[in-house]
């Protein structure tokens, strides 16, 4: 959103309506507000009241200019007291999903929905909200059967990309429930290909992301590889399009996924390069290149790219960086200094402040440790 | 001077498309409730990470 969302000048006149806040969740400067409002899905969304320092709305996820521009008028309506009992509805489900209570958070969404007035504008967004609330809370089956049923109300708009990719990720932890995995895809193959709904590249690499997942748990090889090529030249056609080296390097993490599934991370090369010229403070291109030469087994490059990430590396990031490393080490042989980079690894989990500071993420370092 | 007015002409548009666009406070929650509570609006927050 960054790259493309908040520097469009369409954006300006809401520019004295609102506080404006970028919260990097990796800067520890940050855990106070993180405490206050948990992340668990980036980006996330959040218009809050200043005066009660509540959310007064929360979406899980990026959005596009128009999207925005609806959320922000949303949220000012929550802040300023003008709402319908479905209005007061969603309101109180983003609170308790701020917290965390995502089965509760479904149940309230629904309250919502069952009050919605005809042509209620917030439809789409608490149909997002309830199918991702169910997930979070692995409600698989009522998440897939709430989204095929919200699915027509949402056809057509841009809810329709995250209705029908909840549902059908939900349906595919229990694809035996055949009938409604297949109105599922059918729903989300629909949606990615429904020319006339402007999403943003990365909602559609989502899509693919979701379809892939959908033939992989139907054990479908061929399909999932056919859709992954798709992925692929989707994504570079994006890339090729992209105004700024900045909005180019959005879709390298989307298109270094598509290619280490198609076992083909050699493609992912040249544009990590370009990204480490054009970002050279950005440890996200080195990361990612050690990763994609650990694939091709270039473990010496691999450990190269690695050692030029860490130093620009903060944050729980960090700790996946000096994984990648060590794992790279055991690959290529040298146990003892696999042994010392998650030593390492664990040092620095230890030494992260609270709210940034992963008990399970600690623990995971730990027995790995134990194995080596 | 005919020059220097195209190039005006020409960083308009990127000026208008720069970050300018919102004035985002970066990483500072306490200095945005202030100026939110001062000012009587929202706050709008991108909880987003680097990677």
């Amino acid at each position: 959103m960054r790259a493309f969302v908040f520097t469009d000048k369409a954006l300006a006149r809401y520019a004295g309506q609102f506080v404006w806040l970028a919260i990097d969740t990796e800067n520890s400067v940050n855990t106070p507000f993180l405490k206050k409002y948990p992340i668990s899905v980036w980006p996330t969304l959040l218009i809050i009241d200043a005066k009660k320092e509540a959310v007064a709305l929360r979406y899980a996820g990026g959005a596009t200019v128009p999207q925005l521009e609806k959320l922000l008028k949303d949220g000012a309506r929550v802040v300023h007291g003008t709402t319908s009992k479905a209005d007061e509805a969603i309101g109180r489900a983003d609170r308790l999903a701020n917290e965390g209570k995502h089965a509760e958070a479904a149940k309230v969404y629904e309250e919502a929905i069952a009050a919605a007035p005809k042509n209620w504008s917030r439809l789409g967004r608490a149909a997002e909200s309830l199918t991702f609330a169910l997930y979070q809370s692995k409600d698989h089956e009522r998440c897939a059967a709430r989204a095929l049923e919200l699915y027509p109300r949402v056809k057509g708009t841009y809810s329709s990309a995250n209705v029908s990719s909840n549902g059908l990720a939900c349906a595919s932890e229990k694809p035996e429930n055949r009938a409604t995995f297949d109105a599922l895809e059918k729903a989300a193959r629909e949606t990615l290909e429904n020319p006339k709904i402007p999403f943003a590249a990365d909602d559609r690499s989502g899509l693919y992301e979701t379809l892939i997942g959908a033939r992989e748990a139907v054990k479908d090889e061929e399909g999932a590889r056919k859709l992954r090529e798709e992925w692929a030249t989707f994504l570079e056609g994006a890339a090729k399009k992209a105004k700024t080296a900045e909005q180019r390097a959005v879709f390298d993490s989307h298109r270094l996924s598509a290619y280490v599934a198609l076992k083909q991370p050699e493609r992912a090369i040249a544009m990590l390069e370009q990204s480490e010229r054009d970002f050279p403070n950005d440890y996200n291109p080195p990361a990612r290149l050690g990763f994609a030469y650990r694939t091709m087994g270039k473990y010496d490059e691999a450990l190269a790219a690695y050692d030029r990430a860490l130093p620009k590396a903060y944050g729980p990031r960090k700790i996946s960086i000096l994984r990648g490393k060590a794992d790279t080490y055991a690959l290529k042989g040298d146990k003892e200094a696999a042994k010392r980079t998650i030593e390492e690894a664990i040092r620095y989990a230890e030494s992260l402040p609270e709210g940034q500071r992963s008990e399970p993420a600690i623990a995971s370092l730990k027995k790995k440790l134990a194995t080596m | 001077m005919k020059r220097l007015l195209i190039l005006l002409l020409l960083a308009a548009p990127v000026v208008a498309y720069g970050k300018e666009v919102l004035p985002f406070i970066d990483n500072d929650y306490e200095k945005a409730v202030a100026r939110a509570k001062a000012k009587n609006v929202p706050i709008f927050a991108d909880a987003w990470a680097p990677w």
